[in-house]
């Protein structure tokens, strides 16, 4: 094998190439697409959590002027669409039985299940002649009982939201050795039980959901532009299951997308209603969600109640862990939906920590709720808020020190590679090193003044730590084309996609590295399914992994074919060709030209070998992920709480991670201090909630509370780069995901550390004011 | 939003010939509640009268003892204001504390009190430190204007155009900002103006009140401590999912308690 240098470019700060467009209103997101003779449409919601649809009047709607069509469910029903299947990869009960799926169709049909279901779409001339004529929809509603809360619903004699789903149970799930695990505890000194709630939370991205769709009678194909995370699969879905046309037939796209998070992921019904709207009226149908919409209608995250169980024995060896899960999947099976609480969050369970053996049993639930879907992370943050809170609360009761009963039981670098009791293939990492680092950098010897200063103050100061093992996911496959075209700029297209995280700054890198082209001349293309053939969209961390391997691999895959053609014209065989610095050359001759000069003669047929097509440069493949990749890493924090308000400032911010190889440093602290933010934002403040009637009390912006930047404290980042895996070509582990499955158990620790001295054990998220408050009136009671 | 009819008004007369014509005629201000309030559809003027236009609404005068402040002041003006700085610190820091930078430059203080929002700022200033509300029609002492959630003693049509705020021998306001609006969720003013203390309570309630107990104690005794022991009912008191009534009862005196330490340092 030649030597090629990957060196440049690769590991550099390039700064990001698409925040010109971004920061200076350039972008072009859905509502920046106007086409001729569009139509607007709005979305009639219920405003009941669970309710028969006896009668539904539109008359009025139809008549008001620029009204161009309505539809309800009955119209839906009788065109013959199908329903919105869900994708979840754990399918089956324990028993072996299949999970409950109730039909979702992408319109109420008779029935709503939860606030903010659409039971009718108006399409009009503009979009606020549409939203008036919501108003002029009479729809006869006859309520139903309602059940919104986990443990409630699950509950004996609870409203059923689905005749389909007794008990309300969608799926059960068990995962790990439990008898292994029953033997663990049966011979551990100690037994520690916490209940845990991961509380539920939404994405909020930027830009609301929105799409707009084309109909072209003559082809009758379907265009769809979409504010999605994931347009090949979601097209397969919402062409074929959905719309009941072949895939071909419909063209999907994502233009820029201002934020998804795992909200954008799966199929919603607006686009597909509107797909129908536009080949109603023969003219292109915006929607775009408001915000309050978008509460109402974008899947949730989180939301799991939980019992964890840490054996371990009186020198602190933790010997096995038990955790029952209760899961939230709202009133309808998500896209990825039933897989989140039971296999999503078993996966990771134990975190990077040693145990004999781990039993994981989840059950996922029905509720009047708007359905929940992925969340940044998916599960492993649940998973390591459930192991990492339930150590330092182990500590707390039984007398250990955390930070021992840390070092003590991680998995010693020795042991690796290793299968965890989970199944995990855990291939390279150093997890004691790690988190020796991070506390190296935690100042600790500033601590104890820090601590006083505090006390001066009234305040109290308290630490937190969470050493986190998680599991990148998503697609396995991913497609890399490139285009030399013949004015010099070489198109790079792949089928991962970005919501904001900086893919084409990430792939123009890898591509301009490889090839030493400038990047100046990569023009970069996502989101298109005419662009690749398949693409896995964006989640589970896998953007570098799997769609960055696709790029080096066809990066690498041209190279060899320029060698063919530098061969060719040095008359002499591609073997014996070298691809350095840009150039290829064959050594001991003065035989050489230089990347540019092949790609000249890529698209000449004179200079061609026999049989070799010009433009034959123009490559595309797909790389294949075999096993997912295990980025792991240690958080700490500092926060100091007011113990007379219960208001939590988080004060610092530590983090060493293992994503193996660091391709873009500077992309790569964006990943984890924006997750770092979603964490402090779910630890500390965010919350979605409803009613018991399942009325949404968190609908506005108002009342679901963000994180603003004085929320987040100054975070010192580094990374651990000698393991890099060799699972993909990079030996990459994925970032995108790992912020926010480390910050919620540093944080909550930290608080709990602070309060230690009045006893407090433990404070469910988000740990917002009146809640800190309470738990220290409690435990001084 | 729905459709609505723009006047432009350049003095006060026009402002009410303007209100007087329309059907539905509301004042803008900052916009700041107003064009939210629009925009989700829960207030339909049928013409919006912009105050913007009208000269001598805004703009601060110190004289003697008391700083006017017109109706159209920004917060952020308000905020960077010398005279308010030296005279009425605590005022200085209310504005400076509402919103954020853009709700700043945009948001008034005529717009704020006319609004009287429960947990806005700005009630508890003037409620606190004994403001006067001068309308295009008269002046109102403020312990007569607020009535009650979004209702003041403003007629229809009648215009704020300035208000007159005495300079206090001290004050401080204290708020624990709410954790999604960062409006006030408990916001406190304890002011001694004359011999006359004040303390007037914001976000607790459904409109800005007087603590009156707390007044009595701090004007035997102008000390944090001179508030240990009293407690705050908390019947009446706003209770929803960022705190409840308990907790807001709590807060006031905590709050009040730090209003006061801050008012004398
Ligand atoms: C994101 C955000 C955060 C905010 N945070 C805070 C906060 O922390 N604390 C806080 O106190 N406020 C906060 N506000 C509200 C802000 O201070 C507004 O400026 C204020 O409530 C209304 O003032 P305005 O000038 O914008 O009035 P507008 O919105 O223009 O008008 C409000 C109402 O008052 C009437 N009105 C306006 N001016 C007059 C007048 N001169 N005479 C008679 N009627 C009049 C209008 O007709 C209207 O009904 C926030 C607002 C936003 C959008």
């Amino acid at each position: 094998m030649s030597k090629i240098s990957e060196k440049n470019l690769i590991g550099e700060s390039v700064r990001r190439r698409e925040d010109f467009r971004f920061l200076t209103g350039r972008g072009r997101y859905i509502d920046d697409i106007k086409l001729d003779g569009m139509a607007h449409a709005a979305m009639l919601r219920s405003p009941h959590a669970h309710a028969d649809i006896t009668k539904i009047d539109a008359s009025a709607a139809s008549e008001i002027e620029g009204v161009l069509c309505v539809f309800t469910g009955a119209e839906w029903k009788a065109a013959g669409y199908g329903t919105i299947p869900t994708k979840s990869a754990v399918r089956k009960f324990k028993d072996g039985s299949d999970l409950k799926e109730p039909p979702h169709h992408a319109i109420a049909i008779d029935r709503v299940r939860h606030v903010g279901e659409i039971v009718a779409v108006v399409v009009a001339e503009t979009r606020d002649i549409a939203k008036e004529a919501l108003d002029a929809i009479e729809v006869y509603y006859a309520p139903l009982p309602a059940v919104t809360g986990l443990k409630q619903a699950a509950a004996e004699g609870a409203p059923q939201v689905w005749d389909l789903a007794p008990g309300n149970v969608c799926l059960d799930f068990g995962l790990g050795n439990e008898e292994a695990q029953k033997k663990a505890f049966a011979e551990a000194d100690h037994i520690v039980t916490l209940d845990l709630v991961n509380n539920r939370v939404t994405a909020v991205p930027i830009e609301p959901r929105g799409a707009v769709a084309g109909y072209d009678a003559a082809s009758e194909n379907f265009t769809l532009w979409n504010s999605s995370q994931n347009i090949h699969a979601n097209r397969d879905t919402i062409a074929e299951a959905a719309l009941k046309i072949d895939k071909s037939k419909l063209h999907h796209l994502a233009p820029d997308v201002g934020g998804g998070f795992g909200a954008k992921n799966g199929v919603y019904p607006e686009p597909i209603l509107i797909c129908h709207a536009a080949r109603l009226i023969g003219r292109p149908v915006k929607w775009i969600n408001d915000r309050a919409e978008s509460f109402l209608s974008d899947t949730h995250g989180r939301d799991q109640v939980s019992t964890v169980q840490l054996a371990l024995d009186k020198d602190g060896q933790f010997r096995g862990l038990r955790t029952e899960t209760l899961g939230n999947l709202g009133a309808y099976c998500g896209t990825v939906g039933p897989f989140t609480p039971t296999g999503g969050s078993s996966r990771t369970q134990g975190g990077p920590y040693k145990f004999d053996a781990i039993y994981y049993t989840a059950k996922a639930i029905f509720t009047n709720t708007a359905p929940l879907d992925p969340y940044r992370g998916a599960g492993r943050p649940e998973a390591s808020y459930q192991i990492d809170r339930i150590i330092d609360y182990a500590a707390d009761v039984l007398g250990f020190d955390a930070d021992e009963l840390r070092r003590k039981n991680l998995v010693p670098k020795a042991m690796l590679p290793m299968k965890t009791p989970m199944g995990l293939d855990v291939d390279c990492g150093d997890f004691p090193e790690v988190y020796k680092r991070t506390m190296a950098m935690t100042d600790r010897a500033g601590y104890a003044k820090r601590k006083a200063d505090s006390e001066a103050r009234g305040m109290k100061r308290g630490f937190g730590v969470c050493a986190y093992l998680e599991c990148t996911g998503g697609g396995p496959k991913e497609h890399a084309v490139v285009n030399f075209r013949d004015d010099g700029k070489v198109g790079l297209a792949v089928g991962s996609h970005s919501t904001g995280m900086g893919h084409e700054t990430a792939f123009s890198q890898l591509l301009a590295g490889h090839l030493w082209l400038a990047i100046d001349d990569v023009v970069f293309t996502q989101g298109d399914t005419d662009a690749t053939p398949l693409g896995g969209g964006h989640g589970g961390s896998r953007g570098m992994e799997v769609g960055g391997s696709a790029v080096l691999q066809t990066s690498r895959a041209v190279v060899a074919k320029g060698k063919e053609i530098a061969a060719h014209l040095f008359e002499t065989t591609s073997d014996k060709i070298e691809f350095e610095d840009g150039s290829f050359f064959e050594p001991g001759t003065n035989h050489t030209m230089t990347i540019r000069d092949v790609i000249d003669a890529s698209n000449d047929p004179d200079k061609l070998p026999d049989g070799v097509q010009p433009g034959c440069l123009n490559i595309g493949t797909t790389f294949e992920r075999g096993i997912i990749s295990i980025p792991n890493g240690s958080h700490a924090a500092e926060v100091e709480v007011d113990p007379e308000t219960g208001v939590v400032k988080a004060t610092h911010y530590w983090v060493v991670d293992d994503f193996g190889t660091i391709i873009n440093p500077l992309l790569a602290d964006g990943q984890v201090m924006g997750g770092v933010a979603q964490g402090i934002g779910q630890a500390l403040l965010e919350e979605i909630v409803y009613d018991e009637t399942g009325q949404l009390l968190t609908g506005s912006l108002m009342d679901y509370a963000m994180p603003r930047a004085d929320d987040i404290p100054p975070m010192h980042v580094g990374y651990f780069e000698d393991a890099p895996t060799a699972k993909n070509l990079l030996g990459v582990k994925g970032a995108g995901e790992a912020g926010c499955v480390g910050a919620p158990p540093a944080i909550v620790n930290a608080v709990c550390d602070a309060l230690k001295g009045y006893g407090v054990k433990h404070i469910d998220m988000p740990l917002t004011p009146e809640k800190v408050w309470r738990a220290i009136r409690a435990a001084q009671a | 939003m729905y459709p609505f009819d723009v006047k432009i008004p350049t003095d006060l007369a026009a402002a009410r010939k303007a209100f007087e014509d329309a059907d539905d005629g509301l004042f803008l201000a900052g916009g700041q509640t107003l064009i939210p309030v629009m925009k989700q559809r829960l207030a339909m003027p049928g013409t919006v009268i912009a105050l913007e236009r009208i000269s001598d609404l805004a703009g601060i005068k110190a004289g003697g003892s008391e700083i006017t402040i017109g109706a159209m002041t920004r917060h952020a003006a308000v905020a960077a204001d010398p005279d308010i700085a030296k005279a009425i610190p605590a005022l200085a820091k209310l504005a400076g504390g509402i919103g954020d930078p853009q709700v700043r430059n945009r948001g008034t203080i005529g717009g704020s009190l006319a609004n009287n929002d429960p947990a806005a700022d700005y009630p508890a200033a003037a409620l606190g430190l004994g403001a006067t509300i001068i309308t295009d029609k008269r002046e109102i002492a403020v312990d007569q204007f607020f009535k009650g959630m979004f209702e003041t003693a403003l007629d229809a049509g009648e215009i704020i155009t300035a208000v007159r705020f005495p300079m206090p021998e001290c004050a401080a306001y204290v708020k624990l900002q709410h954790p999604a609006t960062r409006f006030a969720m408990v916001g406190v003013m304890v002011a001694k103006v004359g011999s006359t203390v004040r303390v007037a309570v914001t976000g607790a309630a459904p409109s800005v009140f007087r603590a009156t107990e707390m007044e009595a104690a701090l004007t035997l005794k102008f000390e944090p401590n001179a508030l240990d022991g009293i407690t705050i009912a908390a019947d009446g008191l706003n209770n929803d999912i960022h705190a409840s009534r308990e907790y807001r009862a709590h807060l006031i005196g905590v709050l009040a308690r730090r209003a006061a330490q801050e008012a004398i340092s």
